[in-house]
């Protein structure tokens, strides 16, 4: 019996503004929602599988000292894929050559991710092989290192191999630029007999795995105890342009996406208010007429429900389809992705709405199913109270939905604290501003001076509603500034031109050839960094341990393997000194360490550290610590040496430059002219960066239109908050002979003047914010953004003022006697 | 001449209320008897209480102390839902300000009491009561859409959709201009003689309270009778 009340009602309170403003609030927050965890999800997996790719395999756990069989049957336990590698480092020799190698066995499986290309011809690469027993594959440079072509045999430790052809594409290639030995590739079953690896030899063994997402998870968890201090998980690597750009982005797009939700939801609070103060009067004479209070909460319960699940409903739909959009997208960038459908954005979804729904909404309906049917008998209704109720329980959701999305407790109440900051300040604000205004109306037109009047006496509601307008321009502002920052920043990282070719091992003689072919084609080289590999062996007379033991697990770890080191007059261009000094002309044995790997091996400045190079020890102290910024596809160095050390040693070189994609031949030409310089090409990676970063803007662009969705949302519920009042004031004023042209003019100065104030306060809090995060996350500089302080407040005028003339001119247009009967029959 | 059985009863009626720093008494030592079928009218001058009073004998409020029997039913005695259904049950209403829903048609504010009851037929009532009332024509018509006369008929015609035992009226025709009022009147005390319904009226307008059986004064929360004169009075306005 009350369904079919409540359901007259409802389809009839839908040719009215408030249900639909709930209900495309909550559908644009399971829309942002879904669609946002959707397409990060989405674009994660496609770079996971991608860095799948450059690893081989999905997860790796690297030992020291032998495979650990045990996560191994783990692992076989979960059905996942497994292969193995050794990977060490010795000498092979060819007749007379020698030379030392990086060597890498693998067991069958290999790869299991991405592709392994070898070749028997040296000059033609696409002459497919595969890797036999008793064969080796070399890195090309090594043919004219050891002077040997295919077919020959090679020794290595006690055995001999047939050099079998070359390694055209190996999917875990080291990424580095730094030039590593050459390369060779041989059998897993081979290595025994070699008789090279020895207890104590410097050996990496790697399991490989690779299955689906939530095995791999398991297999992490499920093996923790298992792990010896010499096993450790390879994690994708962070610290690369990719990784990094995927870490901003995913954090920026929760946290805008969450600004977007919130504001959603306020407006579908506000709308929920206005709703049930609309409704208070029909709620009287229906429970004057007999109705229940329960009945009346059914009623306009079953209203919440329908829209609800409207919402929601279309929500997931609409936000799937956004995230099938963009699988199609990354497969069209990345052909074999993938696509996998995922329950957690949707569930995500929904309870995103049941928060916003029941925290922001259903108070105001559950109060307006208390309203008394003694109503019935009062001429005007009892001001509704303000609702101290409703907004704790919009806070709590507020806190609730950070938390959902950050998944931090912590930041989560960090960023609730602040809002609370910023909305206590708005509100001291707003009330002074107001009471100042009055003064100020001396000698105004009086036009201005009803307006003026007419914010100060709805103080309250008026900073309330400041309060929201601000925060809806703040929070597109913000959202706009932070998008072209981001940008910017991403696109410096790679800029056009940047170099994507990099050479390594350049001997002297290569050096001046080089100078003169890059002359002949016109190629910027980059300056020349000298290199020659070394080991740190002591810190302060005391030795590094190999491995951490178990016994002396406190003892510091030392690097473990070499390093290249250089020697430079200068601090390179994308470094940072963070303490100490940078070498003077005449520095004698310093060093300079680059910070991370100072803090892992706990090195200060006045630290002593004894250096190893091809067998010649020496010292030198540290005087400063450098900050790097690897993200730079740039040739970076842990330790730069003062270059009074270095005189004696042979160094060879490692340059970069730019050659576009057009002048591969160019490329050949040096690879034929230079046959033991090793190249080293990123244009894919730097391909992978710029596809990214377009991914991302595109995103980004997206969550900007949805915030300033949400903020118009929250201008429109709000305006229509107050038109019934308004409609009454029109009434009065009218029938007191106040023209139609000043009543309009009055009007438009307030919501100018509300826009005005609103868009200076959301400039200041974004320009704080923006401030923040420029040193928070960019390291940079505070700069001010002066396009800001004009496009806020003009914003705020422009968007207030629109959105309210548009909204209140049906009441313009009223004649005064029809504006006076509705107003009488309220 | 029948014998007459009381059909709302008040007995030492108070009703104060809470300022925030004092009490306020609005209405004082209410004694009332009213008969089933009587036509009673409330005069007084404007704050006099008259609407609080109507409040409390119709269950809509709780007084203070003293007891309140609406068709035998002790009000004082039961609770907010329990009043509100036997509002349901016995209680028609009308108002000065019409209070039709705003988002319901004509027909469909007649009808709602009866769907409120759980009511059988309410479409078939509600158009005979629409047709009694003269408005079969604006069965569609939402509140907006009619005159204010038109929308008090709306209401009397919702008021009698469940055939109530008493009818309560406050200032029924206050809004309207007097010939309209008056139609409205009459047709007030014409369905309430065809269904025997207790009529309460409170208001201002002395030639409206001539024309009930019963008149009280309140003066300054306090009630007193006025003389029963309905004969004289019937010819009077007649
Ligand atoms: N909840 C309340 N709080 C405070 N004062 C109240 C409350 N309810 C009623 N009053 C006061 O009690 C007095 C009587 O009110 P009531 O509405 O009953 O008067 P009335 O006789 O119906 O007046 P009118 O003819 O103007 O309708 C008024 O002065 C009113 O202000
Ligand atoms: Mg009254």
């Amino acid at each position: 019996m009350w369904g079919k009340i409540a359901w007259r009602l409802f389809w009839r309170e839908l040719s009215r503004g408030e249900l639909w403003v709930i209900a495309f609030s909550l559908f644009l927050a399971v829309l942002t929602v879904v669609s946002l965890s959707g397409i990060t999800e989405s674009v994660r997996s496609a770079l996971f599988q991608r860095s799948a790719n450059f690893v081989a395999a999905d997860l790796i756990l690297r030992s020291s000292v032998a495979f650990n069989e045990q996560v191994q049957q783990q692992a076989d336990q979960l059905e996942l894929q497994s292969a193995r590698q050794v990977q060490f480092n010795s000498m092979v020799f060819a007749k007379d050559l020698m030379q030392l190698v990086s060597i890498k066995a693998v067991s069958a499986e290999y790869p299991l991710r991405g592709q392994l290309k070898l070749s028997s011809s040296v000059a033609d690469p696409t002459k497919t092989a595969s890797l036999q027993q008793g064969q080796l594959y070399l890195e090309n440079r090594l043919f004219s290192l050891l002077n040997i072509k295919v077919g020959d045999s090679i020794e290595l430790g006690e055995k001999e191999f047939i050099a079998a052809g070359v390694i055209v594409e190996e999917p875990d290639a080291p990424l580095s630029v730094f030039g590593s030995s050459p390369r060779i590739l041989m059998q897993l079953e081979d290595v025994n007999a070699t008789g090279i690896i020895q207890p104590g030899s410097r050996i990496s063994y790697r399991l490989m795995f690779a299955g689906a997402q939530q095995q791999l998870g398991l297999l992490e968890t499920q093996t923790k105890e298992l792990l010896g201090p010499q096993d450790r998980w390879q994690k994708m690597d962070r610290e690369s342009a990719i990784g990094g750009a995927l870490d901003r982005s995913e954090r920026f797009l929760l946290l805008s996406g969450l600004l977007g939700i919130v504001l959603a939801a306020c407006a579908a609070a506000v709308a929920a208010n206005r709703y049930s103060q609309r409704h208070a009067r029909s709620v009287a004479v229906m429970k004057a007429l007999g109705a229940t209070t329960s009945l009346s909460r059914k009623i306009y319960g079953s209203h919440l429900l329908f829209v609800v699940i409207f919402s929601v409903g279309f929500g997931l739909i609409a936000g799937q389809l956004l995230v099938l959009l963009s699988q199609w997208g990354v497969a069209f960038w990345m052909p074999e992705y993938l696509a996998e459908f995922s329950v957690r954005p949707l569930a995500l979804g929904m309870l995103t709405a049941a928060i916003c729904a029941l925290l922001f909404s259903a108070r105001p309906l559950w109060r307006l199913a208390a309203v008394p049917a003694l109503n019935v008998l009062r001429e005007k209704p009892d001001q509704v109270k303000f609702d101290v109720v409703h907004l704790a329980s919009g806070s709590v959701a507020i806190w609730l939905l950070m938390w959902l999305f950050s998944g931090d407790i912590w930041i989560s109440s960090w960023l609730f604290a602040l809002c609370l900051l910023f909305a206590a300040l708005l509100m001291g604000f707003a009330a002074l501003l107001v009471r100042i205004a009055k003064p100020m109306t001396a000698g105004q037109s009086s036009a201005l001076k009803l307006a003026l009047a007419n914010l100060r006496r709805r103080l309250w509601p008026n900073a309330f509603q400041l309060i929201t307008f601000s925060l809806a321009l703040f929070l597109s502002l913000l959202l706009y500034f932070l998008r072209s920052e981001l940008l910017d920043q991403w696109q410096q990282q790679v800029p056009q031109g940047a170099p994507n070719q990099f050479l390594v091992n350049l001997t002297d003689q290569d050096k001046t050839a080089l100078q003169q072919l890059a002359k002949a084609h016109q190629l910027r080289l980059t300056e020349f960094y000298p290199m020659v590999s070394g080991r740190v062996l002591a810190v302060n007379g005391e030795n590094f341990a190999d491995e951490a033991t178990k016994e002396k697990p406190e003892q510091r770890q030392g690097v473990g393997r070499e390093l290249n080191l250089t020697w430079l007059n200068h601090l390179p261009d994308n470094n940072k000194l963070e303490s100490g000094q940078w070498f003077s002309t005449d520095t004698k044995a310093e060093v300079s360490v680059e910070s991370q790997l100072a803090e892992r091996l706990q090195l200060k400045l006045g630290d002593q550290l004894q250096f190893s190079v091809g067998g010649q020890l020496f010292e030198a102290k540290i005087s400063s610590i450098r900050k790097v910024d690897w993200n730079s596809l740039q040739p970076n160095f842990y330790m730069v040496l003062s270059p009074d050390l270095m005189q004696g040693f042979p160094a060879t070189y490692i340059t970069a430059f730019y050659l576009d994609m057009s002048e591969q031949e160019l490329l050949n030409q040096i690879v034929r002219q230079f046959p033991t310089v090793s190249l080293i090409s990123v244009d894919t990676i730097l391909k992978q960066v710029n596809d990214i970063i377009a991914q991302v803007s595109v995103a980004l662009t997206f969550i900007l239109l949805l915030v300033f969705a949400s903020a118009v949302l929250v201008l429109v519920a709000q305006v229509q908050a107050t038109l019934e009042q308004r409609e009454q004031e029109l009434a009065i004023l009218r029938t007191l002979g106040a023209k139609s042209t000043f009543l309009k003019a009055a009007l438009l100065y307030e919501f100018a003047a509300l826009g005005a104030l609103a868009g200076l306060f959301a400039t200041l809090l974004a320009e704080v914010l923006l401030a923040a995060v420029q040193q928070q996350f960019f390291d940079l500089p505070y700069s001010p953004h002066w396009n800001l302080w004009w496009l806020g407040p003009v914003t705020g005028v422009v968007l207030v003022t629109t959105l309210g003339a548009w909204q209140v001119r049906g009441l313009l247009k009223m004649s005064g006697s029809t504006l006076l009967r509705r107003a009488l029959q309220n | 001449m029948k014998t007459p059985i009381p059909h709302i009863v008040a007995k030492d009626v108070v009703k104060t209320v809470q300022l925030t720093e004092s009490e306020l008494t609005i209405l004082q030592d209410i004694h009332l008897t009213i008969n089933q079928g009587a036509t009673v009218a409330i005069v007084g001058a404007s704050g006099s209480g008259k609407s609080t009073l109507l409040g409390i004998l119709a269950g809509l409020d709780q007084a203070s102390s003293g007891e309140v029997y609406l068709a035998g039913q002790p009000l004082h005695q039961l609770s907010e839902d329990q009043r509100a259904e036997l509002r349901a049950r016995s209680v028609g209403f009308v108002f000065q300000s019409f209070l039709l829903l705003p988002s319901l048609t004509a027909l469909e504010n007649v009808t709602l009491p009866a769907e409120l009851a759980g009511m059988p037929d309410a479409r078939v009532r509600g158009l005979e009561l629409l047709a009694q009332v003269g408005l079969s024509h604006r069965a569609d018509f939402f509140p907006n859409q009619m005159s204010g006369g038109e929308q008090q008929r709306v209401a009397i015609a919702r008021a009698f959709i469940t055939k109530p035992a008493v009818l309560f009226a406050d200032e029924p025709s206050a809004n309207l201009d007097s010939a309209t009022g008056e139609k409205i009147e009459d047709l007030l005390f014409e369905l309430n003689e065809q269904q025997g319904t207790t009529l309460i009226l409170v208001t201002h307008n002395h030639e409206l309270a001539q024309r009930c059986q019963y008149r009280y004064l309140m003066h300054a929360g306090h009630l007193a009778a006025e003389q029963p004169k309905a004969t004289e009075d019937k010819r009077h306005v007649g």
